[in-house]
């Protein structure tokens, strides 16, 4: 453990532009229809429910990150076989969202360039950010969180301008009952983005004021809940469920729809910088996490020594993972949510827990 | 020194990276493409006629008074199986890249109208340059690529004249849409509810319109107007309205916004003018044992515009009388434009969307038979409540009685 301490704004800011990254970009959701709003608070709601498993870990080892009480709780040699698993899996999913963001940058402005390379630039930005460390991570953030609800601010208010909002476009609500809604919270909003907080429990021993930090977690989710289903409102109340379901990205399409006086129309560069502004918060989050864990694990001093590889092993497992578009989305809806979402964002920690709780009351003190 | 080098590194690839010139094109390089018009050739593959902008003849053409510059616009036009073909194949004529990005009009053919809209518009709302705010209009009676080479009077490009013609008309008379492409897609792709499009036609004659003299005169040989709207059904082109009958359709999909109504009073046939100043319209759908019905509301407020017999407007019993009179005739007009759409059993007013979300168990029953079976004898009333707010500077006009 490396003495960084970050305060708990900034915390709190780390875990907002964690939470909006890619959500706020991607369709999230929409397999919902026009009730992806519901299935996002019910996200939201449950996904809060899981990060009480966090919170309650943390609160039971303070001064360690996850893989360090992970082989308090289940003994040395399988804590850190799953401290493995945790930190491939923090930087498979950083792979992903780079992923992601190439897919995204050169799908609508940059047709012609290799996507090695604006995933290499990114990565080098990331790279950059994770050997500078998480201070100076977490004071960035603070520039960029007020510029992306600026933005997000104005954006709000062209669109309510443009007079391009059909307010009955979310009707009629709950279509197809329940079962839509829940199956769609199940299958995609409570994991990403909220399950993903899993990722902060590297991060969380770093904060400076430990007794607030759940609360200054609880909160960043709830913010962020609550602006990514008015986002998803706004996209079905502008573009419809059939226009923002057949959409790539339906924020895009959004945007593209602003048309004031002659003048604000085309801000699809709005777009575009909350679109960088989110993805690279959301990979150096993860990415940091998976530097961090690794070096925890293997006792390695300094996390810097080991950025570059593992930063150039992202990079490349960005490009590897999936031969098109189509594929790579196919395998984070149907692959990664089963055999990676779930049992590592809930099933294990709850385990933990309770093996925690367990030892607590009968074995002797782990303390 | 490996300090130095270090730094000498570092700033050789950021000018590199910095640069951004990528996939630069140059200004020079690209033909700024402003409208695109689609017909179908004899064989049956489409041609598609690109507008593409003249730079220098429209800055010129401004300050020489519209003088003897070149034109400033001209047309590539090329076939093929699809747009995308087409358009790739217009670069063998093109001296520069074709760029969608301010690609503001679409115009159709309406043959091609005729046969189909669906799938035409994919290439336009997949591609990143196209924008789909862009308009859409049917070309009445003539080919599309005949509309956009005729030259224009006061907006040099004539892409702009359409869309600004669209624009102040749908604001001022109200019997024409401004309809982008995203709408028209929306429509194609919704079951309860069919597109309906602004339709242009040639005044004159197009051969001659094609010549810069079109323009040298104050009465052009060639001029394009708009008229009438398209009705389409399974995304085909099935009937024209116009005139009144095109402003009840306008009334119900709550796109008026200033009109002018005039009604008979003693007697007279077109007596009173009333200037729409606010309108708002509210379709709702209602069911009566499991059957649909809709009830249409208009209100609106405006002023008198015109007077052409004696009637005391300073008496507010008259107006009452005369907002009476009003509400008829709207109420008529509307009646008359959703008859006509039953006619040919066409839901343009999305009154299938209305009952989607009132009802959307019974939706689910009958959307597929909805335009052919329930649309055409759906029961549909019609109210209108007009205020004159005012009667313009004069209360009695100066005639005689």
């Amino acid at each position: 453990m490396e003495p960084i301490q970050i305060n708990i704004r900034q915390l709190f800011v780390l875990i907002v532009l964690f939470e909006h990254g890619s959500a706020i970009v991607i369709p999230l959701g929409v397999s919902a229809k026009q009730d992806v709003w519901i299935a996002i608070l019910l996200g939201l709601a449950l996904g809060l429910l899981v990060f009480s498993v966090y919170g309650r870990l943390f609160r039971c080892y303070p001064d360690q990150p996850l893989v360090g009480y992970i082989q308090h709780i289940v003994g040395a040699p399988l804590g850190k076989l799953l401290g493995i698993v945790y930190v491939t899996y923090f930087l498979y999913i950083a792979a992903r969202v780079l992923r992601d963001f190439g897919e995204l940058l050169l799908t609508f402005a940059y047709p012609e360039t290799p996507l090695f390379v604006l995933n290499a630039i990114m990565a080098l930005v990331v790279m950059y950010g994770a050997y500078k460390g998480l201070e100076v991570l977490a004071r960035t953030g603070e520039l960029f969180l007020a510029m992306l609800y600026v933005m997000a601010l104005a954006g709000f208010v062209l669109v309510f301008v443009s007079g391009v909002m059909d307010l009955s476009q979310l009707e009629p609500v709950l279509e197809e009952g329940w079962g839509r809604v829940w199956k769609t919270v199940f299958t995609e909003t409570l994991y990403v983005p909220f399950g993903e907080m899993i990722v902060f429990t590297m991060l969380f021993p770093y904060v400076n004021n430990p007794a607030k930090v759940s609360r200054a977690a609880v909160i960043g989710m709830a913010l962020t809940g609550l602006n990514l289903a008015v986002i998803a409102a706004i996209n079905m109340i502008v573009l419809g469920p059939d226009g923002a379901s057949r959409s790539s990205f339906p924020l895009l399409d959004t945007i593209r729809r602003i048309q004031v006086a002659h003048f604000f129309e085309r801000l699809d560069v709005l777009f575009m910088i909350a679109l960088i502004i989110g993805g690279f918060f959301k990979i150096s989050i993860f990415f940091y996490a998976g530097v961090v864990g690794a070096a925890h694990l293997f006792g390695i001093s300094k996390h810097q020594r080991i950025v570059y590889p593992l930063g150039l092993l992202v990079l490349l497992l960005s490009i590897a993972i999936a031969s098109n578009y189509a594929e790579h989305i196919y395998e984070g809806l149907k692959i990664v949510t089963f055999y990676l979402h779930i049992p590592l964002q809930i099933i294990i920690p709850v385990l933990l827990l309770v093996i925690a709780a367990i030892r607590r009351r009968f074995g002797p003190s782990t303390k | 020194m490996k300090r130095r080098i270090a730094i000498f590194v570092l700033l050789v690839v950021c000018t590199g990276m910095l640069a951004g010139c990528w996939s630069k094109k140059e200004l020079t390089d690209l033909a700024f493409i402003i409208a695109v018009g689609l017909d179908k050739t004899k064989d049956g593959k489409y041609l598609a006629s690109f507008q593409v902008v003249n730079p220098g003849n429209v800055a010129g053409a401004t300050q020489r008074g519209g003088g003897a510059a070149g034109v400033p616009v001209s047309i590539y036009a090329s076939t093929g199986d699809s747009l995308v073909e087409a358009s790739r194949k217009a670069s063998q004529k093109l001296s520069r890249l074709p760029y969608y990005a301010h690609t503001n009009l679409v115009v159709i053919g309406e043959e091609v109208a005729r046969e189909g809209l669906d799938g035409v518009f994919d290439a336009l709302e997949r591609n990143n340059q196209f924008r789909t705010t862009a308009r859409l209009v049917i070309a009445h009676g003539h080919s599309a690529q005949d509309v956009l080479t005729v030259l224009t009077p006061v907006d040099k490009i004539s892409a702009n004249q359409i869309i600004k013609t669209l624009e102040f008309s749908e604001m001022a008379w109200g019997q024409t849409m401004n309809v982008d492409v995203w709408q028209v897609i929306r429509d194609l792709s919704s079951p309860g509810r069919n597109p309906v499009v602004t339709g242009v036609k040639i005044e004159g004659n197009p051969t001659r319109g094609k010549r810069q003299t079109n323009v040298q005169s104050s009465v052009p040989d060639a001029r394009v107007s708009l008229d009438g709207l398209a009705l389409f059904k399974n995304g085909r082109l099935v009937k024209w309205v116009n005139g009144p009958t095109a402003r009840g359709v306008v009334w119900v999909l709550d796109r008026i916004k200033q009109t002018n109504v005039t009604i008979p009073w003693n007697g007279k046939q077109e007596a009173i003018g009333f200037r729409t100043v606010r309108a708002k319209t509210d379709v709702e759908a209602e069911f009566k044992g499991g059957r649909p019905s809709i009830s249409v509301h208009i209100g609106a407020e405006g002023d008198i515009s015109e007077v052409l017999t004696m009637v005391h407007l300073n008496d507010p019993a008259v107006l009452l009388r005369l907002e009476k009179e009003l509400d008829r005739h709207i109420e008529n007009e509307v009646k008359q434009a959703i008859v006509s759409a039953q006619r040919v059993r066409t839901d343009v007013f999305g009154f299938g969307d209305a009952v989607h979300r009132a009802a959307p168990r019974l939706w689910k029953k009958i959307q597929n038979e909805w335009h052919d079976r329930y649309f055409p004898e759906l029961d549909v009333t019609v109210t209108a409540d007009i205020y004159i707010r005012r009667t313009g500077l004069r209360n009695k006009p100066y005639m005689e009685k």
